[in-house]
């Protein structure tokens, strides 16, 4: 079997673009989704089943439908009737935040309902408010026990995120493909994407690893 | 002070305290004893509204607590509350953990809480801990940086629920002298303890509850020595 690496060098500037482009999914993916899961989060937990059922309801679809059917529904239904011309990038990262919000959404939920009851009866006995009690209290706690959760989250969605090359948003998959169809080899485009995915997680997950050292030495 | 009224409270189909009617005076040290699930710690806690409350009212200070209208954060910051697990904050230093509610809520000047802070620091013997963390505190240092927290808000009433059963036995003292030095200063104090010596000691008046009712209240010297009820004998009996 013969190998050619010079088609690998020709694709090399698109397969950097994809894979800033992957990164940068998967970045924005996180970060919408971090804040919108902390509204989902605290949503789920209030006790009145009216007001939480939404929150609920929300967590329940995007984790049980596929990441899949969630892009192609933003893309081809959601997103065209915001804008015009539905754009893949901007339809990823929509499917991506709205994905990984449900999951933070359970990581913050598990990681505020972890931190003793007692911290929030002392809260209150100052005269805190609820919102108060959370704020100054049980989030600063939480946030410390969410951070190893949400990391692998942020893992996964870096690899989920190669699933949005099917609505043509130019990430590295979708380079992979393009060098697949042109030249009609598998072996060079999707080794050397798994390759780059490979790096990307290990680089991820060593920072990650060290960052929680860090903050359980504290 | 404190005047609770036909309060009642229900777990479900649990009712845990079912007829409870107390006044407790300015300045008077009222001491609850009592065997494990009889509704003490229930009882301190409608006092501050950690619990609901199912029948009855409450009043602090002629305000009625019940009363949906009732700011109820403004009523807690009148009422300070010990408890037994301490419930420390582990992410904040003992001087935070002092100053956060005065700053929060009270909206006083950094300054000014961190001195008032000091100040009780002292007073609890611990000022040379202001800027460790809870975590490297004994048992009974923590739980005088819980009274010194509760103080910084300079409740009318305290509430303290077991504060020694958590800990070992030989630093049961530190703390009981931090609640005397309180009760000498003419704080208004409701006290589940069993504690019996500090009952004798420095309450006014014993309350023994049982079975969610106030079986019999006296002062000290006569519920101990010379006690009415059967129930409140043969519990007696059994801690003495
Ligand atoms: N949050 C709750 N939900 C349901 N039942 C509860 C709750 N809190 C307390 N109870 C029940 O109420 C009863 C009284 O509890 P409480 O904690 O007031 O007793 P206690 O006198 O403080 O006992 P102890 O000496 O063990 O602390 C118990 O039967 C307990 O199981
Ligand atoms: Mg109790």
């Amino acid at each position: 079997m013969d190998f050619r690496l010079d088609i690998i060098v020709e694709y090399a500037p698109f397969l950097l673009k994809g894979t800033l482009l992957t990164l940068g999914l998967s970045i924005s993916g996180v970060l919408i989704g971090t804040i919108l899961g902390l509204f989902i989060g605290l949503g789920k937990i209030i006790r009145n089943r009216i007001i939480s059922s939404p929150f609920v309801c929300y967590i329940a679809f995007f984790r049980g439908t596929p990441l899949f059917v969630q892009v192609l529904i933003v893309h081809f239904g959601v997103v065209p009737l915001f804008i015009h011309e539905t754009n893949g990038i901007v339809a990823g990262i929509i499917a991506l935040s709205l994905n990984s919000a449900a999951y933070v959404a359970e990581i913050f939920r598990s990681g505020i309902q972890s931190i003793d009851k007692g911290q929030m009866e002392a809260s209150r006995s100052l005269g805190m408010t609820h919102v108060q009690a959370m704020k100054y209290v049980i989030l600063p706690q939480a946030f410390k026990r969410i951070i190893p959760p949400l990391g692998n989250e942020f893992i996964a969605l870096l690899k989920d995120s190669s699933i949005v090359s099917v609505v043509a948003a130019p990430e590295l998959m979708y380079w992979a493909t393009a060098m697949n169809t042109q030249y009609g080899r598998v072996w060079e485009p999707y080794l050397t994407a798994s390759l780059i995915y490979l790096v990307l997680t290990l680089v991820l997950s060593f920072l990650l690893n060290r960052l929680e050292r860090r903050l359980a030495t504290e | 002070m404190i005047k609770v009224e036909q309060l009642k409270k229900s777990f479900g189909e649990n009712e845990v305290l079912k007829n409870i009617n107390v006044e407790v005076k300015s300045r008077e040290v009222v001491v609850v004893i009592g065997p494990s699930g009889s509704g003490k710690s229930t009882f301190l806690r409608c006092i501050n509204r950690l619990e609901s409350i199912t029948e009855g009212r409450i009043y602090i200070e002629g305000v009625d607590i019940t009363d949906k209208t009732t700011d109820i954060n403004q009523v807690r910051t009148e009422v300070g509350m010990v408890f037994q697990q301490f419930n420390l904050f582990p992410h904040k230093t003992v001087i935070e953990n002092i100053m956060l509610s005065p700053i929060k809520v009270r909206k006083v000047a950094k300054d000014q809480a961190r001195e008032k802070g000091m100040e009780l620091l002292r007073k609890v013997g611990l000022e040379d801990k202001a800027n460790v963390y809870p975590d490297s505190l004994s048992g009974g240092q923590k739980q005088r940086i819980a009274i010194a927290r509760a103080l910084a808000m300079e409740p009318k009433i305290m509430l303290f629920d077991e504060p020694t059963s958590a800990l070992d036995p030989e630093m049961v003292g530190e703390v009981l002298e931090v609640m005397k030095q309180l009760a000498k200063e003419g704080m208004t104090m409701i006290v589940v303890t069993h504690e019996m010596g500090f009952a004798r000691e420095v309450g006014d008046r014993v309350i023994f509850m049982d079975g969610g009712y106030i079986v019999e209240e006296n002062v000290p010297s006569e519920i101990f020595t010379n006690p009415k009820e059967e129930r409140t004998k043969s519990f007696l009996s059994k801690v003495l």
